[in-house]
């Protein structure tokens, strides 16, 4: 019974190690700049430049804050402006895909992108020839909510609405 | 009585939430004493909300009905409730909230998103499954009520002269379904249309700014988008998400120079925990 016990008992370490450990182990993903960018001290635009970062260079990105990655570049470490990165290596591998979205997705190790290749999809054929579901669209209807609902829901989750003008177009 | 035209009925009863605008307990009693539906009603409709509006709706509602009959809503009334919930406070920061929104998660692995006019707008599972937070999914939703507020889908038609907003081309009929599909085309056909890139770059432009207008965090769209653009192009789940839309990297670029620092001192709730995680 106390060769079970333990037996259970290491199982469990290992299972929440694969749990706890696994995000960790994977936080370090592959990233390339998409333009030129300085490499900052901290995650503002006033903090310290380390250095500056060309276009194509590889990073490894760290971990996330509004719209700063924390990443290593080589040698150095710091902060880059998130929109100046593309996710992955720039030589896009076709079924290399992996890391976090694998693991967001729910794709990983699944070999359900290989098994279903062929019949998945909504092609456009599908799309023309698809024919008006009225029992579907009403019950997509029956889920609609309120105003008043969806500004309740809004401050449980303590959103406030505040002003914020639309972007011009970039020249 | 047409299916459609009951259905258009049925459709204006449901939205007793969004009736402020006109007086609905008249409606209701003309509904009772005039079924079946006679013109009058849908003149009811059109002075409350307009003619162009409700031939807009209309259309949506067509080619939601269309699409979902492509692919249907994914059987889970609390996710379709919190998309929902979480479209319709994003929408209501927008300059149509009182359009009779609609949200849903539909069952196609691919990724992508779809918007028609009048409001409907649905995700596909494929989509919602790359989300790690509501404001990922606040930032999508943006992307496609911006489609919905700026009428990108209903240009196309227009442009195509399929229809006719004002020139009368429906207002005979409002909700007579043949007619409706007849001024659509084939069948969902029209979600499938690229539309000009700029309305896309426009589209993330405004997905960001109502995801930051509701307190979300501004990132989550571009982050969605660099999600995607780490599928590789042969990846059958993204074929006709990149066929039609620029590829996410330019949208992210274009997004990025629009964004330029204006969020930087902008700061807004991601709600992780709060993202109602679909069963696999």
């Amino acid at each position: 019974m106390g060769m079970r016990t333990r037996m259970r008992e290491w199982c469990g370490a290992a299972m929440l190690c694969l749990l706890v450990c696994a995000p960790a182990a994977m936080a370090a993903e592959s990233g390339t700049m998409l333009k030129a960018d300085e490499l900052k001290a901290e995650p503002f635009r006033d903090a310290k430049t380390v250095k500056t970062l060309a276009k194509g260079d590889k990073v490894d990105i760290l971990s996330k804050q509004g719209g700063w990655f924390k990443v290593k570049a080589g040698k150095s470490g710091g902060w880059v402006r998130m929109l100046s990165v593309r996710k992955g290596t720039a030589a896009k591998a076709g079924s290399g895909a992996s890391g976090l979205l694998d693991m967001a997705s729910g794709r990983s190790g699944t070999g359900k992108v290989v098994a279903t290749t062929g019949i998945r999809g909504l092609n456009e054929e599908e799309l023309r020839t698809a024919q008006f579901n009225e029992k579907e669209i009403a019950l997509a209807e029956s889920y609609a909510v309120n105003k008043a609902d969806a500004k309740k829901f809004a401050a449980q989750g303590k959103l406030a609405a505040r002003p914020f003008d639309y972007l011009p177009e970039p020249k | 009585m047409k299916p459609s035209i009951k259905a258009l009925v049925l459709f204006w009863l449901l939205f007793a939430g969004n009736a402020h605008a006109f007086d609905f307990g008249k409606l209701e009693d003309k509904l009772k004493t005039e079924l079946p539906v006679n013109p009058k009603l849908v003149e009811a409709v059109k002075e409350a909300r307009g003619p162009d509006e409700a031939e807009e709706i209309a259309i949506g509602r067509q080619i939601a009905g269309n699409l979902l009959g492509a692919s249907p809503l994914v059987k889970d009334a609390k996710l379709q409730k919190y998309v929902n919930r979480v479209g319709e406070w994003v929408a209501s920061q927008s300059e149509r909230p009182d359009l009779p929104w609609h949200f849903g998660v539909i069952q196609s692995d691919d990724v992508n998103a779809f918007a028609a006019p009048g409001g409907y707008i649905f995700v596909t599972r494929g989509l919602y499954r790359l989300l790690q937070n509501e404001a990922d999914l606040a930032g999508v939703l943006g992307h496609e009520i911006g489609h919905v507020i700026r009428q990108h889908h209903l240009k196309i038609l227009q442009q195509s002269k399929l229809v006719d907003l004002g020139g009368k081309a429906l207002s005979k009929e409002v909700g007579g379904s043949d007619k409706v599909q007849h001024l659509i085309g084939s069948g969902a056909e029209i979600v499938s249309r690229s539309l000009d890139k700029n309305a896309e770059f426009e589209a993330d432009r405004i997905g960001v700014v109502l995801a930051t207008r509701a307190g979300y965090d501004s990132f989550g769209l571009p982050g969605v988008l660099q999600q995607i653009g780490h599928f590789a192009k042969d990846d059958g789940d993204v074929a006709l998400l990149f066929k039609t839309h620029p590829h996410p990297d330019d949208r992210l670029e274009k997004l990025g120079t629009a964004m330029d620092d204006r969020f930087d001192r902008v700061k807004g709730k991601t709600l992780e925990k709060r993202l109602y995680r679909i069963k696999p």
